[in-house]
């Protein structure tokens, strides 16, 4: 049984340990459900068990990704319940699959007109993030996760319970599907000049 | 031959520059596909310093490097500057009292 001192340690270990990653939960949130009140109803569920659990949490380990596990988990069981999205993801487990072609197709459309890619820093944020939301879930999560929240590819294939090889090859496609979405973007624009021949 | 095929075929070679001597060169193949592992600092197989020494000396693939690049910048910066709304710590706050009571 829990004693009254405990219970304050533990809120107070709470407070300082899981609540500073709200935000990055949040965003993670934001991006798996694609609308605002899901997001926050999903964090909420998140703190929530993880509080509960906080018994079982090990101290001084990445709280964030364990918190990021949860709130995957919660929101794939709502999905299968809903079945709001019907996506099917065909991938190649591995490296990046043999015969994928490592020169980037962006850079060929880029090429003579802004080698560099200078084009992907005139994109609004909120641009970026409908881009994200574009994405099947399995290529969003890796995405959100190694772009915009810095974690390493073993706690990645941890959180999605899959190979590390797995997680590079999501990386991979989600990397180009979403640099696509973004250059058409920046194309309709008037970012960038279209390449002719190569952007049918 | 596609465009990409003879590209690829153009990528197939070493680095036209010199570059640094003590660090084994790679092609450009090779360091066109590690690309995101470099950037990521999740490279196996291959040291950081040998691509790194590849994208400093070929003119043909830094480009690449310098593309990537600009794609994180802006994912960092689009993601660094989403925040919670500011009354869901109080909501969150207020639910795991609830949860202690």
């Amino acid at each position: 049984m829990t004693e009254p001192g405990e219970r304050v340690d533990s809120a107070a270990s709470f407070e300082a340990e899981a609540l500073p990653h709200l935000d990055a939960v949040y965003r993670f949130a934001l991006r798996l459900s694609g609308a605002p009140d899901q997001a926050e109803d999903l964090v909420q569920e998140t703190f929530l068990r993880a509080y509960k659990s906080w018994g079982q949490y090990t101290r001084g380990t990445a709280a964030k990704s364990w918190l990021f596990t949860i709130c995957r988990n919660v929101f794939l069981r709502a999905r299968e319940r809903r079945q709001r999205h019907n996506e099917i993801v065909t991938e190649n487990v591995g490296r990046e699959g043999p015969g994928v072609n490592p020169v980037n197709p962006i850079w060929v459309s880029v090429l003579g007109v802004d080698p560099e890619g200078d084009f992907f820093e005139s994109i609004v944020d909120e641009r970026i993030m409908e881009a994200i939301d574009d994405l099947p879930e399995e290529y969003r999560t890796a995405v959100v996760l190694s772009d915009l929240e810095g974690l390493p590819y073993a706690d990645i294939a941890e959180l999605m319970e899959v190979p590390v090889g797995t997680v590079k090859s999501r990386l991979f496609r989600g990397r180009r599907q979403l640099q696509t979405i973004l250059y058409d973007y920046a194309v309709e624009m008037g970012y960038i000049a279209a390449r002719a021949g190569t952007d049918e | 031959m596609s465009f990409l095929d003879k590209l690829r075929s153009l990528f197939a070679g070493t680095p036209e520059a010199g570059g640094d001597s003590a660090v084994p060169a790679i092609p450009c193949e090779e360091a066109l596909s590690v690309v995101h592992d470099f950037l990521d600092g999740e490279l196996e197989g291959v040291s950081h310093e040998q691509v790194k020494a590849h994208f400093d000396a070929c003119q043909r693939c830094y480009p690449h490097l310098r593309l990537e690049e600009h794609y994180r910048q802006a994912m960092r910066r689009a993601g660094s500057r989403q925040q919670a709304p500011p009354g869901l710590k109080v909501k969150l706050m207020e639910l795991l009292a609830e949860a202690d009571a």
